[in-house]
């Protein structure tokens, strides 16, 4: 019964938390340039209000076009659970590849979604999403394979909870810039413009309406939180922390990577599509240079235990220097 | 004892089939159904008992004695022959009618029953020459398959390209299976790991199998075979024939030494395969020729779980090989339904539009909706998405490869990048096949065929929905099939290495997963049909009049990421650009060439050639010139032989 309470209670705090980020994101922007800005909630009430209306679909789609979005947004949710909140919670070897593979779930309904409606600018958009998420997997499984050697373990729970190694920086570093590309934010994509052909996320979604478009945006906001949580977790060591001190770290954590997005939005222009994938690479390279980073980390301390218990010493290194 | 009796019986209805094959197509249908169902039966039964089946008859073929065996590793095997020959079956009756194809229908029925049995035999053979014999017919007998409409040019050439590729290969085995038997002094075949002198065969094992599997720069004859081949023959190729290859990897990694390198070198290979098998996918425009491409990535996948179990294999049989192994063998299975499905699934489109043109589909969901959702369900598995089977496999092999970085051995150098490189695999094959679905199966039909089109019939759909429910099985339930794995992989090499992975835990989230989504797609669409929908056209900018030619291309779709591998794509590009104050016609067309084949294989078949020419100017018919030859020849013989006489005396 604890069980199915904990579960009700972790879900309930994704969805309900989830919209207040681009919230928080658009306040940030605002303040910077000096507007009131919208209210906090804003995202609250275009929900609700998105959720009672009716819905206009084209011609052409087929019923993918709603199921896609419903399929793409359980995956979304899905992924959330999987992440670490504390004690207790789903979680097994592997189910950080799990995570990674149910984010790729969303991405295939929302891409498809776009190519049913038979439109060349949703093509573009869905076109650049699918490319570009190449490269931020990429950086992603890097980023995971860092925290695997790190904590010698499979598990996100274990994973995300030790106290983070020398390369903490460039992971995170690595970790902001896919959150950036992942959720389309500046400058990758710009989440204002309403011009169709330089848009990645908004231009999928072009032909999407009422309840259907509630659930996208909501997916939207849950994916941000969803990396947020990732990268707040990978960089600060929880595990270390009483579990009020973990809470209130974790959620000054994710404020702040809002904050930080708001203000990347607010100093930043896009960048040209060309240069994408530079900076993509360069996320991975982050990660990558974390993971040597772990690598290196581990390789003393497996050496050292090692030593101590089997009397004998560890394997030669393949290269590099030895301590 | 029942093992002997049910393998009986599939020969018997098999060679039975035969003789229906020609007069009465539902005779034949329902013995190689009845053949079908033994082998599995028998397959089923030695994966579930765990014992070996051993026949050594006296009957002697080419004076050797007939020697069958049936163990863990290849009942795996044919369990997998048995499910995609008999769906191959049910689909072709409709598919590759006697009314459509009057003088091919017949014989493609004969040679199905002929390549069924003879990839049985390879399965079956325990004896090198046997094996040998087994492997040419099988080979033969596809080149039969693929060329059933040979009255055109195209497929002629892929049957041509096909046998020289195989034979190029079946030539390795001869020298593997000869240089086997000198130094063992047997044809006979069996577990034989404690003769390190026997390790150097494996590299005549890896080109000649390899070459079948469809590796990387071996992968020459796949694309145009398969293309061309009848698509039920396609999904046999892809699904079983190219796995034979794969068999035969596994099965000589297993019982003979490997050398040191060996793993290395096919996980290498297995990493370039499964990449850039992937870019080629994204390239192409032709339906089958890009399913084809992926599997060349897929094998790569398989080969990345059986080079790392090669490697563990030096490094004491640590648990993460095993894994790998079990994923890679899973991924066996599995890329044979989805790919089989999916094979179905374009000859589905092929039968109903008659074409294999993507630019010139579009739209068949509102047509075809069995098929639509079937294809969906097949691209769904082999981008590796959860709950389906693709992902179990491949999770499997993740699982091996991070345990492998995490023994923080010399492997961790390799098992990386393979990580890396296959997670880039995952996304670019999620890529592709949301532009297959998305050309093909949604938008506007872009051609009048693909607004002509029509569903196949209950026979096609019912071996489609087959495949489907297994790929969704394997997916939900993994459970039930991971006793059939672990027994492979533990017949491998004989090791009784616990395999353990937490697949409950996994299949009860995919479960919950498969569940949630299907309700969260009904519950949705009710929430929005309660309402009543309002239709209005596409949103295009404003434009209220967009035409079928406006929508995204599948060139287009692929063009950000072909455009990273044009170093290795090659894409030969034609433009011609619209010129002047009122241009007239321009366009802009992209295809990406067999890479392999047309700018390493043939210059250097045409460097061979042209060699031939330069010597064959000395056979022109002047009896003169022939005695100057013979005079010369004898001359340089006699100084040779004087030469040699005179060193030897001193």
């Amino acid at each position: 019964m604890s069980l199915f309470i904990d579960t009700v209670l972790r879900l309930a705090g994704w969805l309900l938390l989830a919209p207040l980020i681009p919230g928080v994101i658009n306040k940030v922007k605002a303040w910077v340039a000096g507007r009131r800005g919208p209210p906090v909630f804003q995202l609250y009430y275009d929900l609700a209000k998105l959720w009672r209306k009716g819905v206009v679909l084209s011609h052409v789609v087929s019923p993918m076009h709603v199921a896609g979005v419903a399929v793409g947004w359980v995956a979304l949710v899905g992924a959330a659970m999987l992440l670490p909140l504390g004690e207790g919670g789903l979680a097994f070897r592997g189910d950080a590849i799990l995570f990674v593979y149910l984010l790729a779930v969303a991405r295939f309904c929302t891409a498809l979604a776009a190519l049913d409606t038979g439109s060349a600018f949703e093509g573009m958009g869905a076109a650049r999403e699918v490319s570009y998420a190449v490269l931020a997997e990429v950086a992603v499984i890097t980023g995971l394979v860092a925290l695997a050697v790190e904590s010698g373990s499979l598990s996100l729970s274990t994973m995300l909870t030790p106290s983070p190694g020398a390369g903490v920086a460039l992971l995170g570093a690595g970790l902001f810039i896919v959150l950036l590309a992942e959720n389309c934010r500046v400058p990758f994509d710009d989440p204002n413009t309403h011009l169709e052909l330089t848009m990645v996320h908004e231009v999928m979604v072009l032909d999407h309406s009422g309840p259907p478009l509630a659930a996208v945006l909501h997916g939207a906001s849950l994916k941000l939180l969803i990396f947020s949580v990732l990268l707040a977790e990978a960089v600060l060591p929880l595990g270390a922390m009483p579990a009020w001190a973990a809470a209130a770290a974790l959620a000054g954590a994710v404020l702040a990577i809002a904050i930080g997005v708001g203000l990347v939005e607010s100093f930043l222009a896009r960048f040209a599509f060309r240069r994408v994938p530079l900076l993509l690479t360069t996320a991975f390279l982050l990660c990558l240079f974390a993971l040597l980073t772990a690598w290196k980390g581990s390789e003393f301390g497996v050496t050292e235990s090692s030593v101590a218990e089997r009397g004998a010493p560890a394997a030669e290194p393949f290269f590099g220097w030895r301590p | 004892m029942s093992t002997s009796i049910l393998l009986l019986t599939a020969g018997l209805a098999a060679a039975l089939s035969v003789a229906g094959a020609f007069k009465a197509p539902r005779l034949w249908l329902s013995f190689v159904l009845v053949a079908a169902m033994a082998s599995l039966a028998a397959a089923v039964g030695t994966l579930a008992g765990g014992g070996v089946w051993e026949l050594q008859s006296g009957w002697t073929i080419g004076g050797e004695r007939v020697h069958f065996r049936l163990d863990g590793l290849s009942a795996f095997f044919l369990a997998l022959l048995a499910v995609i020959g008999g769906t191959g079956a049910v689909y072709s009756q409709e598919y590759w009618t006697d009314a459509a194809h009057p003088r091919s229908a017949g014989p493609g029925r004969a040679w199905w029953s002929a390549m069924l049995t003879s990839m049985g035999m390879v399965l079956l053979c325990a004896n090198g020459l046997h094996f040998l014999i087994a492997w040419e017919l099988f080979a033969v007998t596809a080149f039969f398959l693929i060329t059933l409409e040979r009255r055109w040019r195209e497929v002629r050439d892929a049957g041509w390209l096909y046998l020289g590729a195989s034979h190029a290969g079946s030539l390795c085995l001869f020298g593997f299976f000869a240089m086997l038997a000198v130094r063992t002094g047997s044809w006979d075949l069996g577990p034989m790991r404690d003769r390190p002198e026997l390790a150097p065969l494996f590299w005549l094992a890896l080109a000649g199998f390899g070459l079948k599997a469809g590796l990387f720069p071996l992968h020459i004859w796949l694309p145009s075979a398969h293309a061309n081949a009848p698509s039920h023959v396609s999904a046999i190729l892809s699904g079983v024939a190219i796995k034979m290859g794969v068999y035969g990897l596994v099965r000589f990694s297993g019982w003979l030494p490997v050398p040191e390198a060996g793993g290395w070198v096919v996980a290498v290979l297995g990493v370039v395969s499964a990449v850039l098998g992937v870019a080629f996918a994204l390239g192409q425009h032709d339906l089958k020729r890009l399913l084809a491409y992926h599997s060349v990535e897929n094998v790569g996948i398989i080969l990345i779980g059986l080079g790392f179990a090669m490697i563990a294999a030096h490094h004491g049989h640590p648990a993460w090989g095993a894994l790998a192994l079990a994923g890679g063998l899973l991924h066996v299975w599995n890329h044979g339904l989805f790919k089989g499905l999916l094979f179905l699934g374009a000859g589905s489109v092929l039968h109903a539009t008659g074409t294999r043109e993507m630019s010139r589909l579009g739209g068949l969901w509102k047509a075809m909706p069995w098929t639509a959702g079937c294809f969906g369900l097949g691209a769904a598995a082999i981008s590796a998405l959860p709950p389906l089977n693709g992902f179990v496999s491949e999770w499997l092999v993740y699982l091996g490869l991070f345990d492998a970085v995490n023994a923080h051995d010399t492997v961790a150098w390799l098992a990386i990048p393979a990580i890396v490189l296959l997670a880039m695999t995952g996304a670019l094959a999620l890529a592709c096949f949301v532009k297959v679905c998305g050309i093909v199966f949604l938008g506007v039909p872009r051609s009048r065929a693909a607004e002509s089109a029509h569903e196949c019939g209950w026979r096609m759909r019912g071996a489609m929905l087959l495949l489907s429910g297994l790929c969704v099985a394997i997916g939900l339930v993994p459970v039930v099939f991971w006793p059939a794995v672990q027994r492979a992989v533990v017949e491998w090499r004989a090791v009784e290495a616990g395999v353990e992975a937490p697949l409950m835990a996994l299949a009860g989230c995919n479960v919950v997963f498969a569940v949630l989504a299907a309700g969260a797609g009904a519950a949705l669409w009710w929430h929005v049909t309660r309402r009543g929908i309002r239709r209005a056209p596409t949103w295009d900018c404003g434009y209220a009049a967009p035409t079928a030619r406006m929508q995204y291309t599948a060139g287009s779709f692929a063009g950000i990421i072909t455009e990273w591998f044009a170093w290795i794509l090659q894409p030969a590009r034609h433009r011609r650009a619209p010129e002047g104050v009122f241009p007239a016609l321009a366009r802009q067309d992209e295809h990406t060439p067999e890479t392999v084949l047309e700018k390493v294989v043939q210059p250097a078949g045409s460097v061979v050639m042209t060699l031939s020419t330069a010597v064959r100017r000395l056979q022109h018919g002047r009896i003169q010139s022939y005695i100057v030859y013979l005079l010369l020849g004898l001359l340089v013989l006699s100084v040779l032989v004087f030469a040699w006489a005179s060193s030897g005396s001193r």
